[in-house]
């Protein structure tokens, strides 16, 4: 059963009974609507429920996932998503509730906005929030047409947008679609921002610098406030990408290290789950000074009631229907009370401690890319074994049958055979030694027979995929055979 | 503390394999000047319990939908979740994976996604379709932006009525870029108004964007479109309601090159606005075009059938500022409800859902004829919304409201023109008392 779609296990049995239809038939829209403008086939596959049940419970048991499996991908924080964050986002009151309610009928979600506003402005040291993005990258186009009309109504016309290298495809993407050109900085030999290139990049043209801190190579950019002293005397802004802002809550802020604006990805720091690559969110925070330029509307307060304010006098408009993804921000209010204070802290302080104990424990087989002290990941490059005929790709496949999901693998993208581990502060030191010892067996069968590697998985229900057919004779939908 | 597993015995002995004193010695290149004075000023954690009682006290603050008889709609619509759904959602296994960048551990969702893609196929007619997007007005923004690539023009034609907000969205997308916008409003009757736009659209056309059925709920004529914006070289982008296309024409039959919107009425909750996802698709030959992951089917290397994510190369993780959009995550688990949404309800289920709201809104469009006083200045035939006027609509609509009853939506906020219009919409949630209920209400109101 497991090849089959779900379109080659219809059946001849048409009846549907899910909902009734009291008062009208086909034939009366047929009647009413013109025929030119009504479909003549709806070429949908009739199934019984069991069938749908078993197909979409079979589909689910073939995935690795946070609940099933350890799933260090770096980069994307694939921390444990607690399942009292379910119950409430799925409470009624949450779930049914249209966004075009008037105000007074949904005090309790203004009011939960309000609030999660309030804890997340404490975090991070920014004074405002639109919860409108909904994935990190809308998160960074909000942030970066805030740059961009920021100085449009300060008179000055910034044309530069700078990147290191190690940054995130979506940073220089969003930057393009803001209308910037991009200027890329190349890292430290440490892995860092080279001070001096970026003394001599930055100038009067620099709209902004996008930054992620702890950066994509797990290191802290320790002189974050000369960065953002050149940049903001040259008049540009900070950019802080909150990708990776899981090990510092509670220990710095995007303002104190002088960011301007934050996006943070709520599925990532605060525990919402990913969902086969969303829905998350990528709420977006502000400075003082950018409060008017953020997208409408927030909430406010006045005696006691809450209610939508359209009136920002530079807002950039709108970045998507509605008020973003509002069940997200349920799941992280949860979170957030449920971690508290301390509890936030702990998480930040454990995700650091895991990540440095993994590569403690690997450095010896596995070559760490950089070697300074890592934050909430760490990035190893697999050269040595590449040298021996294994690619990083292999050890990655290699891992699933271990029964761990691959971190991340050529990326960042000036690492050699990059391998980005970011095993979390909700995985015990049990599952990471676990992870250690099977690196280090693969180590191992890399030397004594590395066919093995090059060859993996040889536990999952396919093999290895063959991803240039897939590009070359592209099959991207279901079709009945003979059409 | 929750959700840690470390124990202080585990923590020594990390920090000593590490050669750490404490954690804190981990955070020494944080120099002081960086740190958090003291603790964050919120609460210590609270216990589950007391998590669930605050957040449930909170959800009790809010009236949902169903303590009212609502005729609410405008992008989001109250239509049955059948419980199998809401069962199947459950499954953390699609919840809480990730990206399918390692297709040998992700057959499940890859499939699931292959599947979705060819749904949208079938309903829109269309012969590709991405993995999905974020919801309905960022589709529509990136079906613009897609056209202004593949025509290499700079303006944009938004034809007719448009949802506002789409329309907003897609201002912001295009803010930072060196392209126009040219709006040609509807005619008096509410739809297209072809005199002005075969003025308008001309070869610097890159696309017209035109939404069916329209923000008023009445169905354009896309083919009659269509035919004019191709002479050009143009493209058409239509923004549809998914489920419309269970009765109305396939787009891609109507001469459209890429249809959007947002997926919500299949399957998915209200939830305030958020998440539901934006679907997108086009004809073939954009595929190069298109924005977000795509999942293909391929094979393994035993010939078996399987599936990955393909043509990567159009993506930021690759091309980085060339990239055909900045989107990395989408909306894949919304999308997923959508697929076996479909998959439950069938061919026959998903048209009865539609012909069942069309007909609600029938009934409720020719029961509110009857009362005086109410005023339907467009004509021409809609799905399962419609426009009216009446005076006072403010007064009109606090006094239903008082009753329990939500008539729609109240336009003047958002289109100050429009000071007594109201949009009403029926799913087939709705019974023939309490449409008649609505009616009878309304007519007391208005004439005691």
């Amino acid at each position: 059963m497991g090849k089959k779609t779900i379109f080659d296990k219809c059946r001849k049995n048409k009846e549907s009974s899910y909902v009734d239809c009291e008062l009208g038939s086909l034939d009366e829209l047929k009647a009413v609507i013109p025929s030119n403008f009504l479909r003549d086939d709806l070429p949908l596959p009739n199934l019984g429920e069991l069938d749908v049940v078993r197909h979409y419970t079979h589909l689910g048991s073939l995935n690795f996932s946070v609940d099933t499996n350890f799933y260090p991908l770096g980069s994307c924080t694939m921390k444990y998503n607690p399942k009292i964050n379910e119950a409430i986002a799925h409470l009624k009151g949450f779930t049914d509730i249209h966004p075009y309610q008037s105000e007074k009928d949904i005090q309790g979600a203004l009011e939960l906005m309000y609030c999660l506003e309030e804890a997340l402005c404490e975090i991070t040291g920014m004074k405002r929030f639109s919860f409108q993005p909904s994935s990190g990258a809308q998160g960074e186009l909000a942030g970066m047409l805030m740059v961009r009309k920021f100085h449009q109504v300060h008179g000055n016309k910034k044309t530069k947008v700078i990147v290191p290298d190690t940054a995130h495809g979506t940073n220089p993407a969003t930057a393009a679609m803001s209308g910037y050109a991009i200027q890329v900085i190349e890292s430290s030999p440490e892995g860092l921002i080279d001070i001096k290139r970026l003394r001599n990049l930055v100038d009067e043209e620099t709209a902004a610098i996008m930054l992620t801190n702890p950066n994509t190579l797990g290191l802290f950019e320790e002189r974050i406030l000369e960065i953002s002293d050149i940049v903001h005397q040259k008049g540009g802004l900070l950019y802080y990408d909150g990708a990776n802002f899981n090990p510092l809550l509670g220990i710095t802020n995007p303002l104190l290290m002088g960011f301007d604006i934050v996006h943070l990805n709520l599925h990532k720091t605060f525990s919402t789950p990913h969902g086969c690559g969303g829905p998350g969110a990528g709420v977006v925070g502000v400075s003082d000074r950018l409060i008017d330029f953020l997208p409408a509307p927030l909430v406010e307060k006045n005696n006691g009631k809450f209610y939508f304010n359209y009136n920002l006098k530079h807002s950039i408009g709108r970045i998507r229907s509605f008020y973003g993804n509002f069940s997200v921000l349920v799941r992280t209010y949860a979170y957030i009370l449920r971690l508290g204070r301390n509890g936030l802290i702990k998480a930040a302080q454990n995700a650091v401690l895991n990540a440095n104990y993994l590569k403690e424990k690997l450095k010896e087989n596995f070559e760490v890319a950089y070697l300074k002290e890592c934050m909430h990941e760490v990035i190893f490059t697999c050269q040595q074994q590449k040298e021996k005929g294994v690619a990083v790709f292999d050890i990655a496949k290699r891992l699933i049958d271990y029964e761990i999901h691959p971190p991340t693998i050529y990326f960042p993208l000036i690492v050699k055979e990059a391998l980005m581990v970011e095993p979390t502060e909700t995985e015990s030191k049990e599952t990471i030694d676990y992870f250690i010892e099977s690196m280090t067996k693969i180590n191992n069968e890399i030397k004594e027979n590395p066919q093995i590697v090059k060859n993996s998985p040889h536990t999952t229900p396919i093999k290895r995929v063959d991803e240039t057919k897939a590009a070359r004779c592209l099959d991207l939908r279901w079709k009945k055979t003979g059409d | 503390m929750p959700y840690i597993l470390n124990t202080p015995e585990d923590v020594a002995l990390m920090l000593k394999e590490i050669g750490a004193e404490d954690i804190e010695d981990l955070y020494k290149q944080v120099l002081s000047s960086l740190r958090i004075e003291g603790q964050l000023k919120l609460a210590d954690g609270f216990s589950e319990f007391r998590v669930k009682c605050l957040l449930e006290g909170l959800s009790k603050k809010n009236h949902t939908i169903d303590e009212f008889n609502a005729f609410l709609g405008v992008g989001m619509y109250d239509h049955y979740v059948p419980a199998a759904l809401s069962h199947i959602l459950t499954n953390s296994q699609f919840l809480t994976a990730y990206t399918p960048y390692q297709a040998e551990c992700s057959q499940g969702i890859l499939q699931a996604i292959y599947e979705y893609q060819s749904y949208i196929c079938l309903l829109t007619g269309m012969e590709v379709s991405n993995a999905s997007l974020l919801d309905g007005a960022s589709a529509f923004a990136e079906a613009a932006l897609m056209a202004l690539r593949i025509t290499k023009r700079k303006k944009i034609i938004l034809a007719g009525m448009i949802h506002p907000e789409y329309i907003q969205t897609l201002e912001t997308y295009l803010s930072g870029l060196d392209f126009s916008i040219q709006s040609i409003p509807p005619n008096k009757h509410g739809v297209l108004n072809w005199q002005s736009l075969r003025l308008h659209v001309d070869s610097d056309v890159a696309c017209c964007c035109v939404q069916s059925p329209n923000f008023f709920g009445l169905i354009e004529d896309i083919a009659d479109l269509s035919e004019i914006v191709r002479k050009t070289g143009a493209l058409t982008v239509m923004l549809t309601n998914p489920l419309s296309l269970a009765v109305l024409k396939e787009p891609e039959l109507m001469g459209v090159d890429i249809v959007c919107g947002d997926g919500q009425a299949l399957g998915g909750s209200l939830n305030m606005g958020g998440p539901s996802f934006g679907f997108l698709a086009s004809k073939k030959n954009y595929v190069r075009q298109l924005p977000g992951r795509i999942v293909g089917k391929t094979v393994d290397n035993q010939k078996n059938t399987a599936y990955c994510l393909t043509l990567q190369a159009r993506e930021q993780h690759i091309r980085r500022e060339k990239a055909t959009s900045n989107i990395c995550s989408n909306h894949s688990f919304n999308a997923i409800i959508a697929s076996v949404y479909l998959s439950l309800m069938g061919a026959e289920g998903l048209r009865r859902v539609a012909v069942s709201s069309f007909s609600n809104s029938q009934y409720l469009y020719r029961r509110l004829k009857e009362i005086r006083g109410v005023i339907f200045p467009f004509s021409s035939c809609f799905f399962n919304e419609f426009y009216w006027e009446v005076n006072n609509s403010q007064v009109v609509f606090d006094k239903l409201r008082e009753k329990k009853i939500i008539p729609g939506y109240l336009l003047k906020d958002k289109l100050p023109e429009h000071q007594n219009g109201i949009l009403s919409c029926c799913t087939e949630k709705k019974s023939k008392n309490e449409i008649d209920s609505f009616v009878n209400c309304l007519a007391e109101v208005l004439h005691g």
